[in-house]
């Protein structure tokens, strides 16, 4: 007897599901609603980087590249003396090696990394996830405003 | 014609999972009725290497596997191809160091899409496959993609030519 009241309860739930619609994401269809902070890619504010090279010295895969050179600016003034500043030349992250673990974002100390939660960039050639500056910086365009240094700032 | 084949190849690829680490999770959770790869007409479970199109190496590759990789890619039926899935499979990832781990699946077989990731969303993978649908359309049947350069893509090989020889011992003076 239990086992037919078992029975009818199972067909109860699988009634019950058929009213329900599916709970499946249309993904190319239809964006997938990402937790903001989602790691998805690193994104490079090239003007804060001052080529200090400690994520490339963190990165526990060292798949972080960094080339710079040094300029030198004239003095300001008469008797000044002349600065010297580095100049970004190379950073280039091999999204083929990264574990997505953030030491790098974490340790910068100019707010130059941040993580952005775009997940769609599979590529056909192993040499294409080698992202160059100018492309970790396009990824600028989705990291989420609360994550930005100006949103401490604000309050 | 050749838009017909591809069309029928694009949208039925028998997937074949080679899981081999944690991002497998991440490839079964695909398949799961939230994400639902079949919707692409990628279709999960195929038998057996033998009936299946699409091979999804996810996870670290070791040296140890990678007979075992190679042996079950040449059985596989042409048109074949393979998705990279993670950092693992792509390079090695954390452990392209280590003296045990295949430097990326590539090595073996030709590779068609990598999925960078560590692991990746399942939405990356979804993203993966329509990229390889994409490559499908645009290939000539028959002369498949990114298998020339490949060392050993042409040829099927035994699994002696891709195990590695045991280390000799140093020389004794």
């Amino acid at each position: 007897m239990s086992g037919v009241r078992g029975l009818l309860r199972g067909l109860g739930t699988t009634a019950r599901t058929l009213t329900r619609r599916a709970h499946t994401a249309q993904y190319p269809h239809t964006e997938p609603t990402l937790p903001e902070r989602s790691r998805g890619v690193i994104a490079l504010l090239e003007e804060n980087c001052t080529s200090c090279m400690l994520c490339a010295r963190e990165c526990p895969d060292w798949c972080i590249t960094i080339d710079s050179h040094k300029e030198t600016l004239p003095a300001q003034t008469e008797g000044g003396r002349e600065r010297s500043h580095n100049v970004l030349d190379r950073f280039d992250i091999d999204f083929s090696l990264c574990m997505y673990c953030g030491i790098c974002i974490e340790v910068c100390p100019f707010d130059a990394l941040f993580w952005a939660p775009d997940f769609a960039y599979a590529e056909g050639d192993i040499r294409n996830l080698l992202h160059d500056k100018e492309r970790l910086g396009t990824f600028m365009a989705s990291v989420p405003e609360s994550a930005l240094p100006t949103a401490e700032e604000k309050g | 014609m050749q838009v017909v084949l591809n069309w029928g190849r694009r949208y039925s690829l028998w997937v074949f999972n080679f899981g081999l680490a944690c991002c497998a999770i991440e490839f079964i959770s695909a398949s799961m009725a939230r994400h639902d790869f079949i919707r692409l007409g990628v279709i999960p479970f195929a038998p057996g290497p033998r009936q299946s199109d699409l091979m999804v190496v996810s996870g670290t590759v070791t040296d140890k596997m990678a007979p075992a990789i190679r042996r079950l890619y040449d059985q596989m039926p042409e048109p074949k191809y393979v998705i990279s899935f993670g950092a693992c499979s792509n390079s090695g990832g954390p452990y392209w160091d280590s003296y045990c781990v295949t430097k990326g699946v590539d090595q073996l077989i030709p590779v068609d899409v990598y999925v960078p990731g560590c692991p990746p969303r399942p939405e990356a993978l979804l993203h993966g496959i329509v990229t390889l649908q994409e490559q499908i359309a645009a290939e000539t049947p028959g002369q498949a993609r990114s298998r020339s350069g490949s060392r050993y893509a042409d040829r099927p090989v035994t699994a002696g030519e891709v195990t590695r020889d045991l280390v000799a011992p140093p020389a004794q003076d």
